[in-house]
C-alpha cells in the first residue's frame, strides 16, 4: 500500500494525511502524527477524501461540441481548436475571461493568471468564490494595509480569549473547531456571535445572540466595551489612526453587561478572532471585518506575535488564489494592480506588459465576455445567482471548461479538457494560515486526463507566454519570483516531508481603525429576517458529492426537499401553527416565495436560515444581498 | 502466562541476528507487512522489500494493521451488464500476508474482526484473506504512552489474536506458536529456532509481570461504565455535553482496530461495476438515515450512545467473547474534539464530563 | 452454502404490475433454474436487490413460499434507485441477494385467529404471510384483514383486496383517509375499522404494519383490548446494506433488525434498547 503525504484538497484549514493506493487504485486516507496542522487527526471530508476522485463521474478524454454533442477528440484537435477560436475571438476585439478556482493548486491558478494577463492580455480574471470573500479581506486591508495576515491554529489552543463570528464552525472548519474546544478545555474563554446556538455557542463561555444583518451592532457593542476597558498592557507601538472618531461614532452604543465581560476577558494576554465570510450585502461584511480587526487592534492583540486575526476562508486555496492574483484588479501577492512594483516585477517576468486597469469580476464576466476559460470550478454551485448563471453561460461564444470531474459545468462547455484531481497531480495549496502545503499524485490521472498546469503551460505557449516549466516544483520557482513571500517555501517543498511551509506576510505600516455599520433599522412590519446559512455549497462540490459516504451526509436532506427548506425556530413555527415539513409563504418587499419550513431548536427566534443551496429556490422573495427582511405565513 | 499446553505445542527462541534470515525467508513465501519507518518522519505498517526496513523499536502506527485484511475501499464483486446478461463473480484476495511486529492489542483486534465475519452467514471475501494472513505480533515489554490494554485484557503481552507470539528477552527473541498457521512460519527453517529453556519461559512471564505494573492508576476502567451502558442508566443529558464534545470526524471508527461498519456501493459504469466495501461511521447523521426521512439517531448523543453501547455494554461482550475495544489507545490520539474512550468511560464512571 | 455474502444472484422481471401512481409490484424469477428451485424463504424475510448501476435496496418478499417460482415485491419509488427500478421492463435483469431476515413465525400462530393490520405500503410485508395463510387454511382460524390508505387510488393490491373480500373465512375491510367521488367504502383512519369487526385477543395474533403513527395508535387499542405483547406482530425498518448482521446500520442495541427481525412481537419491541 502506497502512502502519499499530501495536503486535503477541501476547507483552508489545510490538514495533511497520507492518501492510500494499491496497485495504481486510491484506497483510502490515513492520518499522520507528524502534520504541523494535523497531528495526527482529518475530519470526516478529509477521511473520505479519495472518494470523489475514485468514485466521482471523471472526465477522461478532451471534448469538442459538435451539432450539440460532446465528442471526444485528441489533445491536439482540442487545444488547437481552443487556440484558434480564441485568437478569432482576439483578433475580433471581443473580450475574452478566465476563471481560476480554489480547488486548483497555485500552480494551475498561477498559469491561468500567466495565460490572462500575459497571453490573452485580458484583465478579466477571477474566481467564482471571490465575491464571497472579498468583503472579509477587503475589511482587513481597510485597517491595515493588507489583508494576507493571519494567525495559526496553534495560536488558537494557545489563547486566553476566543471571539468567533460564527457559520457553524464545527462544520465549517472542523479542525478549527477542534482547536477552540483545545483552548476551551485548558481555561480559555469563548465568545460566539451567531444567530444560533451551535455547538460552538453551545460550549461558549459567552453567547452572543444576533441576527443576520445585525453583526455589526455586536461588534460596535464590544469595540465600544473594549474602548471604555482602556489599554491593555503591551498594546502596539503601530500608529493608529481614527481612535477618536471611533470613540464618537460608539458614544450612544448599548454596551449589555455581556459584552463588558467579554471586553474584560479581552484584556488577557493572548486572544485570537476568528471571522468568516458571512452572506449579505458586501458593503456591510466590508465594514463589520474591518471593526472585528479594528477590536483585534484596539485590544492590543493584532500585532501580538501569537495572537490576532483568522480569516476563516472557505475552501482549500482561497488564500493561494488570492495571492496569485487571480482577480480582475489585482496582480500576483494580491497586489493592487496599479502598485508599480507589482507591475514591474510580474512584468519582468512575463516579458510584457500588463493591460492597463480593472477588468471584469466572475459575475460580470459571465454576462460580458465572449470567451471564457474555466478551471475547476463550477459557476452555478458557487456564485450566489445560483441556476441564473446558467443563461449567461449559454450565451457565450466560446466556454472552455479544464476540470477533472463532470460539473454542470460541462453541459454549456464547447471544448472540455479532462485534467487531473488533487490527488493526482502535483501542486501547492495555501492554508487559511499563510502554509503553504506540498499536494502530491497518488495515483495516475484516469484516461487522457493531464496535470493541470501542463495544460494551462501548452496554453500560454500557445499564446506566445510560455516557460521551460518541465516540473511542478519550476512553475513555484516562478510563483516565489513573482509572490516574494512564497519564496521561503520553495525550498520546504522539494525537501520531501510534508513540504508545508509557513510563510510571512509584509509588515504593517499603520492601522485605520473603523466602525462597523448599525444594522438596518427596524424592518418596519417585517417580523422576521431570511438569510443564506454559510457562504458555500460543500454538498455541490465534486470532492463531497461523488463521494458516497458524504454525499450521503450532504444531500440526503435536500432530496427529500427538492423544492428546497427554511429552517424555524420551533416556537415560532408553533405560534405561526406550522409543523415539520409544512408550507408556509415568505413576503418581503422584492417578491415572495412558498418553501417548507424544518424547525430548529436552535435557531434565534425570528430568523429563518436557508442552506446556501437553496438560494435559487428563494430567489423571489431574498434581495440582493441574502438578508432579507421577510413576513411568514402558512401557505 | 503460557500453558504447559501452548509450551508443548511449539516454544523456540530466536538469536537477534537470525531475525533477518527468517525474514528474508518469509519474505520469499509472501509479502511481509511491518512497521517501518514511512514518509514524513510517521511510522506506518508497509510491505517490506527487505529485512531491515522492519523496525523493532517503535511506537505503535497510527493507522492499525487492519487496513491489511479489511482495506478502506474493499472491492468484493465484479459486475458485468455486456450484451448476454449480467455476469457476476466474487472477488478473493488470496495474497499470501505475514503481518509482522504488530502489538498484542492489534493483534486481538483482528481476531476480533476475523470473528465477526466468521460470523453466520460467513463473508468469503473477508476469510479468504483473513486465512492467508499469519499473525505474528512482538510482546510490549514497556507499555505505550497513550494505551490501556490490560482495561480490556488485550496486552501488553499477547491475549489471543497472535499465530505467533514475539517475546524480547534481551539478547533473543522467544518465538511461540500457538496454531498450525503459525508453526507453519516456522517450518523450515532449520537451525534457525531453538527449543526455548524453561528459564527463558520464565524469563517471558517476569516481562510480562513488569510490563503490566508501568500501568499507571489513570488508565480506563471499564467495570462500573459497561453496567451502567448495558442497563441504559447513563443520563442522555450527560451524552449531550460529550457530544457538544465530538466533532463527528468519525476518526475514531476509521482508526480503531475493532471498528467496522461499513456500506456497499457499486463503483463503476458503462456496464461494469466493482462493488466495494467501505468503511463507514455510526457517528455520522446518515448512517441510520432511512428512506422516507426518517432517522432514529437524529441525534449526536444517540450516536455516541450507540458507538460506546457496541464497544463497552455486556450484551456485546456476551456476545462476541470481549469488548469492542483493545486498549491501543488511538482513538485519543485521532480525536478531533475530546471524546476519545478514556475520556468518556472515565465521564460514566464519574457521572460527570471534564473536558481536561 | 454460499459464503460469497455481497454476490448477488441474477434474475429477469417477468412482470410488472401498477399499483399506485408511485408504487409497482414486480414478479422476479431467477435466471438460473436451479436457482430458483434453491430459493426458500418465510413469510416475511426480504431481499437485497440490485438494481445495477445504481446499488441494492432491501424489500420484502411480498409473495408466499407456498407458491414457488418466481416471487414478487412492491416497490414504491423514493429515491434514484427505486426511480431507476421503476424504469425497468420485463425482461430486465436485476440481483438479489438473500432471503434475509427472520421471517414470520407461522409454527405458532397455527390453530389461531390472524388479525392483519395495515396502512399504506405497510400491506405487501403482510400479503405474503396473507397468501401463506390462505394457501396452508386449514392450520389457521378466522381471517381478517384491516386495511386503510390515504386515498383510494393509493391502495395496493386492488384486485387480491376484491378477491379476499369474497373469500370464504376472510374477513376484509378496507378505509381511506380522503375518499374520491366514486368511493362507496369507509373513511377514516385504519383504527375506525376496529368497530367493523370482532376481536377475540385471547385466540388471535395480530400482525400490524405501516407508518409509525398508524402503528402507535393500532397497537394501542390492541393492548386496550387485551392483546398481550406476545400476540402483536409488526416489522421494524431501518437502513439496511448488507442484510446480514455486519455492517451495523440496521442496530437496536445488539439487536440486528435485517438478523433478529425486521419481524418483532411487542414484547420483543419493548426489550430492545435505542
Amino acid at each position: 500500500m502506497l502512502n502519499i503525504p499530501t495536503t486535503c484538497p477541501c476547507c483552508a484549514c489545510g490538514c495533511g494525511f497520507f492518501l492510500l493506493a494499491r496497485d495504481g487504485e486510491l484506497v483510502g486516507v490515513a492520518p499522520s502524527r507528524t502534520h504541523p496542522v494535523a497531528a495526527g487527526k482529518i475530519c470526516s471530508r478529509g477521511w473520505s477524501a479519495h472518494e470523489g476522485p475514485l468514485w466521482g463521474q471523471r472526465l477522461v478524454r478532451p471534448l469538442l461540441r459538435r451539432d450539440g454533442k460532446l465528442e471526444a477528440v485528441s489533445w491536439d484537435a482540442a487545444l488547437d481548436h481552443i487556440a484558434g477560436r480564441l485568437q478569432d475571438l482576439i483578433q475580433a476585439g471581443k473580450p475574452i475571461g478566465v476563471l481560476g478556482s480554489p480547488r486548483a493548486t497555485n500552480e494551475e491558478n498561477y498559469l491561468a493568471v500567466r495565460l490572462a494577463r500575459a497571453g490573452l492580455g485580458t484583465n478579466h480574471l477571477d474566481f467564482c468564490y471571490h465575491s464571497l470573500c472579498r468583503p472579509l479581506l477587503a475589511g482587513i486591508e481597510d485597517v491595515t494595509g493588507d489583508s494576507s495576515h493571519s494567525i495559526g491554529l496553534a495560536d488558537i489552543e494557545s489563547s486566553n480569549t476566543i471571539v468567533l463570528v460564527e457559520g457553524d464552525l464545527a462544520k465549517t472548519h472542523a479542525r478549527a473547531a477542534s482547536s477552540v474546544l483545545k483552548a476551551l478545555a485548558s481555561g480559555a474563554r469563548l465568545i460566539v456571535i451567531g444567530c444560533a446556538r451551535t455547538q460552538m455557542a453551545r460550549v461558549a463561555s459567552c453567547f452572543l445572540p444576533t441576527v443576520p444583518g445585525r453583526e455589526g451592532d455586536t461588534i460596535n457593542g464590544l469595540l465600544a466595551a473594549a474602548i471604555r476597558t482602556g489599554p491593555t498592557e503591551g498594546r502596539g507601538a503601530m500608529p493608529s489612526a481614527g481612535l477618536e472618531p471611533l470613540q464618537c461614532k460608539l458614544a450612544e452604543v448599548n454596551i449589555t453587561e455581556e459584552m463588558r465581560v467579554a471586553a474584560e476577558w479581552l484584556t488577557a494576554d493572548r486572544a485570537v478572532f476568528l471571522m468568516g465570510p458571512g452572506g449579505g450585502d458586501a458593503g456591510r461584511l466590508r465594514q463589520d471585518a474591518a471593526a472585528m480587526t479594528s477590536l483585534a487592534v484596539i485590544t492590543g492583540h493584532l500585532e501580538k506575535p501569537d495572537s490576532g486575526l483568522l480569516p476563516l476562508l472557505a475552501r482549500s486555496n482561497v488564500r493561494g488564489a488570492c495571492d496569485v492574483g487571480l482577480a480582475p484588479d489585482r496582480l500576483p501577492g494580491y497586489s493592487h494592480i496599479d502598485d508599480p512594483e507589482a507591475r514591474r516585477r510580474v512584468e519582468r517576468i512575463w516579458r510584457k506588459a500588463v493591460p492597463i486597469g480593472s477588468g471584469l469580476d466572475a459575475e460580470a464576466m459571465l454576462e460580458s465576455v465572449s470567451g471564457l476559460i474555466l478551471l475547476a470550478d463550477d459557476p452555478e454551485a458557487v456564485l450566489p445567482a445560483g441556476r441564473r448563471v446558467r443563461a449567461a453561460m449559454e450565451r457565450l461564444d466560446f466556454l472552455v471548461v479544464l476540470d477533472a470531474f463532470a460539473t454542470a459545468a460541462v453541459e454549456t462547455a464547447h471544448t472540455v479538457l479532462p485534467i487531473a484531481s488533487y490527488a493526482e497531480t502535483e501542486g501547492t495549496f495555501t492554508n487559511f494560515e499563510n502554509r503553504v502545503q506540498k499536494v502530491r499524485p497518488a495515483t495516475a490521472p484516469p484516461g487522457e486526463a493531464r496535470d493541470g498546469w501542463r495544460v494551462l503551460a501548452d496554453l500560454c505557449t500557445r499564446f506566445g507566454t510560455g516557460s521551460a516549466w518541465s516540473s511542478a516544483n519550476d512553475v513555484f520557482h516562478e510563483i516565489a519570483e513573482a509572490v516574494p513571500r512564497y519564496e521561503p517555501a520553495e525550498r520546504g517543498l522539494s525537501a520531501g516531508g510534508w513540504g508545508s511551509s509557513l510563510i510571512g506576510a509584509p509588515a504593517w505600516t499603520r492601522f485605520a481603525l473603523q466602525g462597523a455599520a448599525a444594522g438596518p433599522a427596524e424592518a418596519d412590519g417585517h417580523a422576521y429576517v431570511l438569510a443564506l446559512d454559510g457562504t458555500f455549497d460543500w454538498g455541490s462540490d465534486p470532492l463531497v458529492a461523488s463521494s458516497p459516504t458524504l454525499r450521503r451526509e450532504y444531500q440526503s436532506e435536500r432530496k427529500l426537499f427538492p423544492g428546497g427548506f427554511v429552517e424555524m425556530n420551533s416556537e415560532d413555527a408553533d405560534a405561526l401553527g406550522v409543523r415539520e415539513g409544512w408550507r408556509v409563504k415568505l413576503n418581503s418587499t422584492h417578491g415572495e416565495a412558498v418553501v417548507p419550513i424544518r424547525q430548529r431548536k436552535d435557531l434565534l427566534r425570528g430568523v429563518l436560515l436557508a442552506p446556501y443551496a437553496f438560494r435559487d429556490c428563494l430567489s423571489g422573495v431574498l434581495c440582493e444581498h441574502g438578508v432579507t427582511a421577510v413576513n411568514v405565513e402558512r401557505a | 502466562m503460557l500453558s504447559e499446553l501452548e509450551m508443548e505445542r511449539a516454544v523456540f527462541t530466536l538469536r537477534k541476528r537470525d531475525v533477518t534470515e527468517w525474514l528474508a525467508r518469509l519474505l520469499g513465501q509472501g509479502e511481509v507487512i511491518a512497521p517501518t519507518s514511512g514518509p514524513c518522519g510517521e511510522v506506518i505498517f508497509s510491505k517490506i522489500d527487505s529485512p531491515e526496513q522492519v523496525l523493532w523499536d517503535f511506537e505503535n502506527p497510527l493507522s492499525p494493521p487492519k487496513q491489511f485484511v479489511l482495506p478502506q475501499t474493499d472491492p468484493i464483486v465484479r459486475i458485468e451488464c455486456k450484451g448476454k446478461g449480467t455476469q457476476v463473480a466474487p472477488i478473493h484476495d488470496n495474497r499470501r500476508r505475514f503481518l509482522f511486529n504488530v502489538r498484542p492489542c492489534d493483534a486481538k483486534a483482528i481476531a476480533f474482526l476475523t470473528r465477526m465475519h466468521e460470523t453466520e452467514p460467513a463473508d468469503a471475501s473477508y476469510l479468504s484473506r483473513a486465512a492467508e494472513t499469519t499473525v505474528i505480533s512482538l510482546d510490549c515489554n514497556a507499555p505505550c504512552t497513550l494505551g490501556f490494554c490490560v482495561c480490556s485484557d488485550s496486552g501488553p503481552f499477547a491475549s489471543g489474536g497472535s499465530d505467533i507470539e514475539l517475546t524480547d528477552l534481551g539478547e533473543k527473541y522467544l518465538v511461540a506458536a500457538s496454531c498450525a498457521k503459525g508453526e507453519a512460519a516456522l517450518s523450515g527453517m532449520d537451525g534457525l529456532f531453538l527449543p526455548a529453556t524453561d528459564e527463558e519461559v520464565a524469563q517471558r512471564d517476569d516481562l510480562e509481570s513488569e510490563a503490566k505494573r508501568h500501568f499507571g492508576d489513570e488508565t480506563c476502567h471499564f467495570g462500573s461504565a459497561m453496567r451502567r451502558i448495558s442497563t441504559g442508566r447513563v443520563d442522555d443529558a450527560l451524552w449531550e455535553q460529550m457530544s457538544d464534545w465530538c466533532l463527528a470526524c468519525g476518526g475514531c471508527n476509521f482508526i480503531c482496530p475493532t471498528c467496522y461498519c461499513f456500506s456497499v456501493g457499486d463503483r463503476g459504469g458503462d456496464g461494469t461495476w466493482t462493488r466495494c466495501r467501505t468503511w463507514d461511521s455510526c457517528q455520522y447523521a446518515a448512517f441510520t438515515l432511512e428512506a422516507t426521512g426518517h432517522n432514529p439517531r437524529a441525534q449526536r448523543r444517540d450516536r455516541m450512545k450507540r458507538r460506546f453501547f457496541h464497544k463497552v455494554s455486556a450484551q456485546y461482550f456476551v456476545r462476541d467473547g470481549m469488548a469492542g475495544c483493545v486498549g491501543c489507545g488511538r482513538c485519543i490520539s485521532v480525536c478531533l474534539g475530546a471524546t476519545d474512550m478514556p475520556a468518556v468511560v472515565a465521564a460514566i464512571r464519574k457521572r460527570a464530563w471534564h473536558e481536561h | 452454502m454460499n459464503t460469497d455474502v455481497f454476490v448477488p444472484q441474477i434474475a429477469r422481471i417477468d412482470a410488472v404490475r401498477d399499483e399506485t401512481p408511485d408504487t409497482k409490484t414486480f414478479t422476479l424469477r431467477f435466471r438460473e433454474p436451479r436457482e430458483e428451485e434453491a430459493f426458500r424463504f418465510l413469510p416475511g424475510q426480504f431481499v437485497e436487490v440490485s438494481v445495477f448501476g445504481y446499488g441494492e435496496a432491501p424489500f420484502c418478499i411480498a409473495s408466499s413460499p407456498t407458491r414457488p417460482g418466481a416471487i414478487e415485491t412492491t416497490v414504491r419509488r423514493t429515491g434514484r434507485l427505486t426511480d431507476a427500478m421503476h424504469q425497468l421492463g420485463i425482461g430486465a435483469e436485476v440481483g438479489i441477494r438473500g432471503p434475509f431476515g427472520n421471517g414470520f413465525d407461522v409454527e405458532s400462530a397455527r390453530g389461531k385467529d390472524l388479525l392483519f393490520v395495515a396502512g399504506g405500503i405497510g400491506l405487501p410485508p403482510l400479503r405474503s404471510l396473507i397468501w401463506y395463510a390462505l394457501d396452508r387454511r386449514e392450520r389457521f382460524q378466522d381471517m381478517t384483514i384491516l386495511y386503510g390508505a390515504r386515498t383510494p387510488q393509493d391502495l395496493v393490491y386492488k384486485d387480491e383486496l376484491k378477491e379476499w373480500e369474497t373469500t370464504a373465512g376472510v374477513e376484509l375491510h378496507v378505509t381511506v383517509d380522503t375518499s374520491s367521488s366514486d368511493w362507496t367504502g369507509k373513511v377514516g383512519a385504519v383504527p375506525v375499522l376496529f368497530g367493523e369487526t370482532t376481536l377475540r385477543p385471547e385466540s388471535t395474533i395480530a400482525y400490524v404494519c405501516g407508518p409509525p403513527i398508524m402503528i402507535k395508535f393500532v397497537v394501542q387499542d390492541l393492548f386496550g383490548r387485551g392483546f398481550q405483547d406476545e400476540s402483536v406482530i409488526s416489522t421494524l425498518e431501518r437502513m439496511m446494506q448488507c442484510g446480514i448482521g455486519k455492517c451495523n446500520h440496521c442496530t437496536i442495541g445488539h439487536r440486528y433488525v435485517c438478523r433478529d427481525g425486521p419481524v418483532f412481537n411487542f414484547k420483543q419491541i419493548r426489550e430492545l434498547i435505542e
